[in-house]
């Protein structure tokens, strides 16, 4: 049974690049789209960054609903599966190697999108290529649980093409997948919630960002996943090895069990704030109002402790001149050190705090002024809505995004376990996030 | 001692779809070694039989046991015994007989020799070439492969002289008599009825599902209740009345330039006929015996399905 089901997945590999209709719907018709998005979005910074994960999704989408049936549809047709049901103990790991070929296939067209962005248009490549991985697994395995059942109920080739349709469309346009949620209008992105694509679109985005939000993130791939059980069951629950059988009553149940979780998860994101499209420049985009409000300034460590110290504002006056001058030298680091300037605020943002954390941590001789400098450069650099979503996802999310053990290359020397410096970061937070809030007085 | 169980055994198969009873209690059992065609108009019932036989249609009723073992509760254990040719089962365009057997074979714990089965099936030189570009003898060769992929005991046929040429046609014949020797049992479906004679042990014929006749061709023929024909050419020509009133014969039909006499005795015919020509001064210019054939039975027996129009 293994052998069969290794030579089949290898011998459905070899074939695929064997068939000129394959190669063209599996690898140009990906390429074309990476072009047409290339021409609307190449002068984002860095471009195509924050379209990268949709451009992903269609492809993955264009197998699952097209390519896969397809496949399936016309091997029924032509008596193939007929034939694999005389083998004993076939059909299930042919099944399975099916799909996993086509995993393997939409994998390399997504690989190719990424490598000719990067190529082309000098889009960076993903920033956390195990998160994508991730991501990718959970869309495949839901779309093409989409692509099991389609096959089911696609009597035959020219059928899947408007099934497929069915699904394909409606992701596209009004799913978050071809059009981003944030161009839609809000009863768009509320509807966009009953989809799959807005939460396959979200998952693979986190792969990009540079801090991705992990609850979110995980909520997407529970989303994903049950899609896929859904779907999955189904589409092999109704799978027809013959041409000839046709699909029963009990079918309309199957389809039902695979769209529930459709409604149920949209009905939910709408009943948590998850409808709301999420900027894909900003990790801190999650954050809700309800979040935000419930954050408590209470039993915070004193300003002039041990913990998380902060230098009152007049703090200069007290410090020699080489304080002085190192002080200055640090803010000038910060003005260009490339962490604290990333393309997502909520990252610097996070990446300014850890400095600080870095410095209370390692004890260092100016923790308090140093903390006190970055707190006004925070005030300086970021409008206040901004600072204020951006501090709360640090202390709601205090293991999202990245940080460091050691930033010695803006002057502040040490070395800390990073998860100290996330600790450290997320008391700042709630520090500055109260003065900003007239929450703590100065 | 208990006999070991036949190579196939069918007891009381039913298969319905809708309200067309497709196969309707049938019953057969095939020896090892044995050699059973199974005949029979368009809808007959006979690629439903074997369908069912391979598990491929659930039977509605009746048992199927494979070597002794049922094919219904235990279609797996069934599989790795059978070998079978299905009348359609083309592969995907760009395949290759090498990678069919292959893959097929890697279902097996034992399978047959790949590089064996190409050259006995006369495919060793198209081993590697696309299944799109094979002829449609060399697909139905490929076909009748893969039944044997697995080295079975139990070979099953869907029409496998279909569309072959008859040098291919000659080899299968070869190639299904030799099975006899292997010990393996062969049930087969045809429109051939002479291929049906000249192979089968036994032939079963089927008709609106239903199996009407069943037994070795020698059986058959003893069973029918057809009679023999002498057809008869003179000049001048007899007349039909005449020739009707001869004694032993039942029927007179016009066959060419003469008279096909079926007859009850062909003694008394002959005898009254030689009488009838000398009294008329004709002159018997062709005499021919003409006895029943596989071909009569089936028509026979199956006739009211032409009129009728085939149930399936």
């Amino acid at each position: 049974m293994i052998r069969g089901f290794l030579y089949h997945l290898q011998l459905t590999l070899r074939l695929n690049f064997r068939s000129r209709q394959a190669l063209v719907y599996g690898y140009l018709v990906p390429v074309f789209f990476l072009l047409a998005f290339g021409t609307m979005f190449r002068n984002g910074d860095p471009p195509l960054l924050h379209q990268m994960s949709q451009l992903l999704t269609i492809s993955v989408l264009g197998g699952a609903c097209f390519g896969l049936p397809t496949a399936l549809v016309s091997e029924r047709e032509r008596g193939l599966w007929r034939r694999f049901k005389l083998l004993p103990r076939a059909l299930v790991p042919l099944l399975a190697s099916t799909l996993l070929a086509r995993i393997v296939l939409v994998a390399g067209a997504c690989v190719l999108q990424i490598v000719l962005a990067r190529w082309i248009y000098g889009t960076p490549f993903p920033r956390h290529p195990w998160v994508l991985a991730e991501g990718f697994a959970a869309v495949s395995a839901a779309f093409l649980g989409m692509g099991l059942v389609v096959a089911a109920l696609a009597d035959d080739v020219p059928a899947v093409q408007a099934l497929g349709q069915c699904l394909f469309l409606p992701l596209i346009m009004i799913g978050g997948v071809g059009v981003p949620l944030l161009a839609l209008p809000a009863w768009a992105q509320r509807l966009a919630s009953f989809f799959p694509g807005r939460y396959a679109v979200e998952a693979l985005q986190a792969g990009y960002s540079p801090g991705f939000a992990a609850g979110r993130l995980a909520f997407n791939l529970e989303a994903l996943l049950l899609f896929a059980a859904a779907a999955g069951a189904a589409g092999a629950r109704l799978f027809r090895w013959d041409s000839a059988a046709r699909t029963g009553r009990a079918a309309r149940l199957w389809i039902a069990a695979a769209v529930v979780p459709w409604l149920a998860v949209g009905a939910f994101s709408l009943s948590t704030e998850r409808w709301q499209a999420l900027d894909p420049a900003d990790s801190a985009a999650a954050i809700t109002s309800a979040e935000l409000n419930a954050i408590s300034f209470d039993q915070l460590p004193p300003d002039d402790g041990v913990v998380t110290p902060i230098a009152p504002p007049d703090f200069s006056a007290g410090l020699s001149p080489a304080d002085k001058a190192r002080l200055d030298a640090i803010a000038i680091n910060l003005g260009t050190w490339a962490p604290a300037n990333d393309s997502d605020p909520s990252q610097s943002i996070r990446a300014l705090l850890n400095v600080a954390a870095v410095a209370d941590v390692a004890e260092d001789r100016l923790e308090g002024p140093i903390a006190r400098t970055i707190l006004d450069l925070l005030f300086v650099r970021y409008r206040r809505a901004d600072l204020v979503r951006g501090l709360a996802w640090i202390a709601l999310r205090p293991d999202e995004g990245e940080v460091r053990g050691s930033v010695a290359e803006v002057g502040v020397p040490g070395r800390i376990d990073p998860k100290e410096a996330r600790a450290r970061s997320a008391i700042y937070a709630v520090k500055f996030l109260g003065r900003i809030r007239g929450r703590i007085p100065e | 001692m208990t006999p070991p169980p036949p190579a196939i055994s069918v007891h009381g198969l039913r298969k319905r779809y809708g309200n067309v009873e497709a196969v309707s209690e049938v019953s057969f059992e095939v020896a090892p070694g044995e050699i059973l065609g199974l005949i029979g108009p368009n809808g007959a019932g006979k690629t439903t039989t074997l369908e069912c036989l391979l598990g491929l249609r659930a039977p509605d009723e009746g048992e199927i046991r494979i070597l002794g073992i049922d094919a219904r509760t235990r279609p797996d254990e069934v599989r790795e015994l059978v070998g079978a040719q299905l009348q359609v089962s083309a592969l995907p365009d760009a395949m290759t007989p090498r990678q069919a057997l292959k893959l097929c074979g890697a279902f097996y714990g034992t399978p047959a020799d790949p590089e064996a089965l190409l050259r006995a099936f006369d495919l060793a030189e198209r081993a590697d070439s696309p299944f799109s570009s094979l002829s449609a003898g060399q697909a139905r060769r490929l076909a009748l492969a893969l039944a044997f992929v697995n080295d079975p005991q139990v070979v099953v046929l869907d029409e496998p002289s279909a569309g072959l040429d008859p040098a291919s046609r000659r080899d299968l014949h070869r190639l299904i008599a030799a099975q006899r020797s292997a010990r393996r049992a062969v049930v087969f479906t045809t429109h051939f009825l002479e291929e049906a004679r000249s192979l089968c042990d036994r032939i079963g014929l089927l008709d609106r599902g239903r199996l009407v006749a069943l037994g070795t061709p020698h059986e058959l023929m003893a069973g029918s209740e057809i009679r023999p024909r002498l057809v008869v050419e003179t000049r001048p020509p007899l007349g039909r009345d005449d020739l009707a009133r001869l004694a032993g014969v039942s029927r007179c039909d016009p066959e060419g330039a003469g008279w096909s006499l079926e007859t009850e005795s062909i003694s008394r015919t002959l005898a009254a006929l030689a009488a009838l020509a000398e009294a008329a001064g004709s002159e018997l210019t062709e005499v021919r015996l003409r006895k029943p054939t596989l071909d009569d039975l089936f028509f026979e027996l199956t006739s009211h399905s032409a009129a009728e129009g085939d149930p399936a």
